[in-house]
């Protein structure tokens, strides 16, 4: 059985250095993982991913243990991201008048494409890698906070609970922008389907 | 949108639907809208197609990357592994003597003339002298050998910053409170002139940060 979290940070506060590198070595695909969603640039994603670990361990004591600890470990990695985002001035996607645009995504593209396309058929593995590929882009253009959400819900699969206490938003923001978020990256992914389509003729499978 | 209003309320519930978000409630209804909407059970399928992509995508693009080093990057950061202050005086001040033998030259000269009137201030501390800020950085004097000539001051911050300062003994008064002996050639009233005087100490040499490679 794996330490848990808290018993590990406990250990760090008490000076344990191994504990502290224990709780790196646990997240720090993770967190790079949500560093990258939200970033698109490796160099970035790993100076934030370092820059997080840095920032936790310098703040541990403010850490109150109410909350999991990775809860608190993404908080500040999204954070981070959002301020090197802001510096850059590149904050990518749209801003928050996404919202609204609920009917326009309700008029999907193409309904079913991305689920038919690919379902969980392993002999359609090359058409997922290439999709997979996309992911990034299509993340990119969703907006910064929606990223987030879905980036946390995705690669840690948090509870909209969690997700509602990391982001410090209520749980209903939580629904609505993972439902906008998801829309939004489906339809650039149905997108390239499309594209995929027209490049190899239309019913090639 | 296919002809159903149905979907309209229920195509919102679908995202929390396969995070399995949902009360029972709505899970029963969702799924009993799911069972006579073809359009609605797609959508939920895409949806889940679109999930698992992102998963995979994105450990596609981690996987890329070697994790080796990053932990031992972190800890180097959060707790700076230094060799003993002796050693790492040694290499600082090689290096100086390798890289910038001119620099160093000259600065040991304004060191020495800094040193003149700064000493005096300092003299009657060891390890820690006065007037180096000793309140917010560790502050020591080293000797790297018996008798060197020089006795550098090194002051270290707590975000890993070290200055070191050199002053050449020579030409001042040694660190350990014995008698000052300025160097014969030197005026020997300067330090007298000056004394007292509100002087602000300046580094004769800053060496950039060493903490987290060394």
């Amino acid at each position: 059985m794996a330490t848990d979290d808290l018993t590990l940070v406990k250990r760090v506060r008490g000076g344990d250095q191994r504990a502290f590198k224990l709780l790196v070595e646990r997240y720090q695909r993770k967190v790079y993982a949500v560093a990258l969603g939200m970033l698109k640039d490796k160099e970035d994603a790993m100076d934030v991913s370092q820059e997080a670990f840095v920032k936790v361990y310098k703040y541990l004591d403010h850490f109150k243990g109410d909350s999991s600890f990775y809860t608190w470990l993404y908080r500040i990695t999204v954070n981070i991201c959002i301020d090197v985002m802001r510096r850059k001035g590149a904050s990518g996607g749209e801003t928050e008048e996404f919202d609204e645009s609920v009917a326009n995504d309700l008029s999907e593209a193409r309904i079913g494409a991305l689920g038919s396309r690919l379902g969980t058929n392993p002999q359609k593995s090359a058409l997922r890698r290439e999709l997979a590929e996309k992911i990034q882009e299509a993340l990119a253009t969703v907006p910064e906070k929606h990223r987030a959400i879905l980036l946390l819900r995705e690669i840690e699969g948090m509870s909209y609970e969690d997700l509602s206490r990391t982001l410090d938003i209520p749980k209903g923001t939580v629904m609505s922008r993972l439902f906008h978020a998801r829309a939004k990256v489906q339809k650039i992914l149905s997108e390239y389907l499309e594209l995929d389509e027209a490049k190899s003729g239309v019913g090639s499978e | 949108m296919a002809g159903n209003p149905a979907c309209e309320r229920f195509v919102p519930l679908l995202s929390p639907y396969i995070d399995g978000e949902l009360s029972p409630t709505d899970r029963v209804n969702v799924e009993r809208h799911l069972g006579a909407c073809r359009d609605c059970a797609s959508r939920a399928a895409d949806l889940r197609a679109e999930s698992a992509l992102l998963r995979v995508g994105l450990e596609m693009a981690v996987d890329e990357v070697d994790f080796k080093d990053f932990t031992q990057r972190v800890m180097a950061r959060v707790t700076p592994e230094r060799p003993p202050l002796l050693e790492r005086l040694r290499i600082s001040l090689s290096e100086m003597f390798l890289y910038h033998r001119t620099a160093m030259v000259s600065s040991l000269a304004t060191a020495a003339a800094l040193a003149l009137v700064v000493i005096p201030m300092v003299m009657n501390q060891n390890d820690a002298p006065m007037g180096y800020g000793a309140d917010r950085m560790r502050v020591s004097a080293v000797r790297a050998t018996e008798g060197a000539k020089v006795a550098p001051v090194v002051l270290e911050s707590d975000d890993g910053n070290t200055i070191i300062w050199v002053v050449d003994q020579e030409a001042a008064p040694a660190h350990d409170g014995s008698e000052s002996r300025p160097k014969a050639g030197n005026p020997p009233d300067e330090s007298d002139e000056l004394d007292g005087e509100p002087l602000k100490k300046g580094p004769a040499k800053t060496v950039p940060p060493k903490g987290g490679e060394l």
